[in-house]
């Protein structure tokens, strides 16, 4: 991972320790439905936190395709290049 | 930015009085009100008058005729919050042509479940197009594919369609309005057939009786577009009675609900609905709001459907904001559903919740709704809210299973008939018989009684699950469960249990053959996570032997038993206590 990769990556992760209720190690394939169980208000709720610790948009279309740590990280990564 | 003004001045308002959408919009078009849309953040991002959204609307018209889809084809969209979509949908009114509004999902990883429900829904409606937004297109395109509809495109191609030979053809007060889907499963969809006669009934009825709109009235709104609330109540009601909406897309809702008091208190709003878990929502984000933060004082009608409406969250709502100016006499319970377009009854302006509480025994095991006036323990109580009573022309009556009309305080299933019913839904007669046994007349399938000319509502039909005001149909989680590798057809039951006040609780019991606990405990997570994927609520699995569940004479499953067996425990985890030592007995005494 890069530099700007590891830190998105960090913060991701601290982010998800409040909906990880298991205390779970999470790795970049951590899936979010399966093993963190975050249903459709907590999602929002973390996608918006996302959305504000990094000050970018995640449009609806891609919440479809956001499936583990790894996706949402490029995701993260992808919508602040786009920015 | 502008937004339209809530009051028009020289032209008197006329609230629902038109026979055709088409008469209605060209008549709010000599206004100035209209629609606002508000972004994520809750600024205002675009403002369109009813003027200007009937001259996009016929602009496109033309282009969607000349396209050669002939009358009454259904052009199918995603309801996204968006002036587009309001733009497509009175286009196809103009040019004789039928919409079909989609839902739009936003669970995480639930794409590829996402597109099998709208090509579901394509296909039950025989849809000739399919429009949406540059976002959603990949989606819908592919749905689309899967069911060889080969017309599909974004707002922006079919606005860039030669308009050569187009027409205006708009759809009379015979024809039918729009195709709504918010009844059936994924799977097997339903299409409430909306004609104009009973959209122009519902809306006169929701416009002039329910809500007595008049001059000064602002709606705002997050309810989602693809829903009959949304829809009927917050978009083509307020457009026939020339009110104008302030919008805020439901996913901004549900990330931010206080946006929606926000933007109430800063636009003038004075009616807005929700179901309760809208005004639950609010309540749990409001910790940090301040006396006189909001100014709800204006809000006059703060409406309740879509679900059993809960009345301590409500009070808890009004408790909570009346430093903000809220009255809790605005509250407007209210009852309905699509297939009477949406509403069938209100209860009386002002007055607030009316709650009934009844014994619970007498309820249970007499059908009998025996009022209880304070002396009566909580133990045996249940309160009810009263849901009003029905719009003029529409009458409600409560039934036995031998559908003998029931007097007053006796509990049965609830029957409707009025102008608003649909004639049926779309190509099904097999379910449009089965919820119309008697022509004219619908069997709600919900159950409840009268009370003093007040309809109550006790429970819905049985099967459905209603979590954060989304209906969600077991056969979809058990058809989901049963892709996965390790769970055979027939092994799953799915049902939703009541957790009281907190609302309801998604349980799926899974018969599970594997000896190994890791093997097991693996199995849950799939579940629980496949779950998620394609309905985005969490569950409670629970893993139990084979040949638990039971199931009826003609072999179908039968929930409502799996539910007593669960709630009386005699259904119960291979991984609990009582299991674990039940195998350790078998174990010690087989050495």
């Amino acid at each position: 991972m890069s530099d700007t990769e590891q830190t998105v990556y960090d913060t991701v992760c601290e982010l998800l320790q409040r909906y990880n209720r298991e205390g779970r190690e999470l790795r970049p394939e951590t899936d979010l439905n399966a093993e963190l169980n975050i249903d459709s208000v907590a999602a929002m709720d973390l996608i918006m936190e996302i959305e504000d610790k990094f000050d970018i948009d995640i449009p609806i279309n891609l919440v479809g395709d956001l499936r583990t740590v790894k996706d949402l990280v490029a995701t993260v990564r992808s919508q602040q290049e786009g920015a | 930015m502008q937004l339209t003004t809530t009051s028009n001045d020289n032209l008197p308002l006329r609230v629902g009085a038109f026979e055709t959408l088409v008469e209605g919009l060209d008549y709010a078009a000599r206004g100035a009100t209209g629609f606002n849309f508000f972004s994520e953040r809750g600024k205002p991002s675009l403002s369109l008058t009813y003027r200007e959204i009937r001259e996009r609307a016929l602009d496109l018209a033309l282009r969607f005729s000349a396209s050669r889809l002939g009358r009454g084809a259904r052009v199918a969209m995603i309801a996204e919050t968006r002036p587009e979509f309001m733009v497509a949908f009175f286009a196809c009114q103009y040019a004789g042509l039928v919409p079909v509004p989609l839902p739009l999902s936003v669970n995480l990883g639930g794409r590829e479940a996402y597109v099998t429900r709208l090509a579901a829904m394509m296909k039950r409606a025989h849809v000739s197009a399919a429009i949406t937004s540059d976002d959603l297109f990949p989606m819908l395109d592919e749905a689309a594919g899967q069911v060889g509809v080969d017309c599909v495109g974004t707002y922006e191609d079919f606005a860039a369609l030669s308009y050569a030979g187009g027409e205006i053809r708009p759809l009379g007060k015979e024809d039918p309005a729009y195709i709504q889907f918010s009844s059936g499963s994924t799977s097997l969809p339903r299409g409430v057939m909306v004609s104009q006669r009973s959209i122009m009934a519902n809306a006169r009825g929701i416009g002039q009786h329910g809500l007595q709109l008049r001059a000064g009235d602002r709606a705002t709104s997050w309810l989602p577009l693809y829903h009959d609330m949304g829809l009927v109540g917050f978009c083509l009601t307020p457009a026939m009675a020339q009110i104008s909406v302030d919008y805020l897309a439901t996913t901004t809702f549900a990330r931010r609900p206080l946006l929606w008091l926000q933007t109430l208190s800063e636009r003038g709003g004075t009616i807005a609905f929700a179901p309760t878990f809208g005004y639950e929502l609010c309540l749990r984000r409001a910790a940090k709001v301040e006396p006189g933060q909001f100014d709800l004082s204006r809000w006059r009608v703060a409406g309740i459907g879509g679900e059993m409406v809960r009345a301590s969250v409500l009070e808890a709502f009004s408790e909570r904001f009346a430093d903000c100016g809220f009255d809790g006499k605005a509250f407007l319970p209210s009852y309905g559903l699509a297939e009477s377009t949406l509403a069938i009854s209100f209860s009386r302006l002002g007055e607030g919740v009316k709650t009934d509480t009844v014994d619970l025994e007498a309820a249970a095991k007499r059908d009998l709704a025996l009022p209880l006036h304070g002396q009566g323990t909580s133990q045996r109580a249940r309160t009810f809210v009263r849901c009003g009573t029905p719009l003029p022309e529409h009458r409600v009556e409560i039934r036995d299973t031998q559908g003998r009309v029931l007097p007053e305080r006796r509990i049965g299933r609830v029957y409707i008939t009025g102008p608003s019913l649909m004639e049926g839904y779309f190509r099904d007669t097999a379910a449009t018989k089965k919820a119309m046994p008697e022509a004219g007349w619908l069997d709600t399938g919900d159950l409840g009684y009268m009370a003093e000319g007040e309809l109550v509502i006790t429970g819905r039909s049985k099967d459905l699950i209603i979590i954060g005001g989304r209906n969600i149909w077991p056969q979809d989680l058990e058809w989901a469960v049963e892709t996965l590798d390790r769970v055979r057809a027939g092994d799953v039951a799915a049902f939703g249990v009541s957790d009281g006040d907190e609302g309801e609780r998604v349980v799926l019991v899974v018969e599970c053959r594997l000896k190994d606990a890791s093997e097991r405990m693996l199995l849950r997570r799939e579940i629980a996570a496949i779950v998620q994927r394609s309905s985005g609520v969490a569950c409670d699995v629970v893993l139990t032997r084979p040949n638990t569940l039971t199931f009826t004479s003609s072999g179908k499953l039968s929930r409502a038993a799996a539910k007593a067996d669960y709630l009386s425990e005699r259904i119960s985890d291979l991984d609990s206590d009582a299991e674990q030592e039940a195998a350790y007995a078998l174990a010690v005494g087989a050495e």
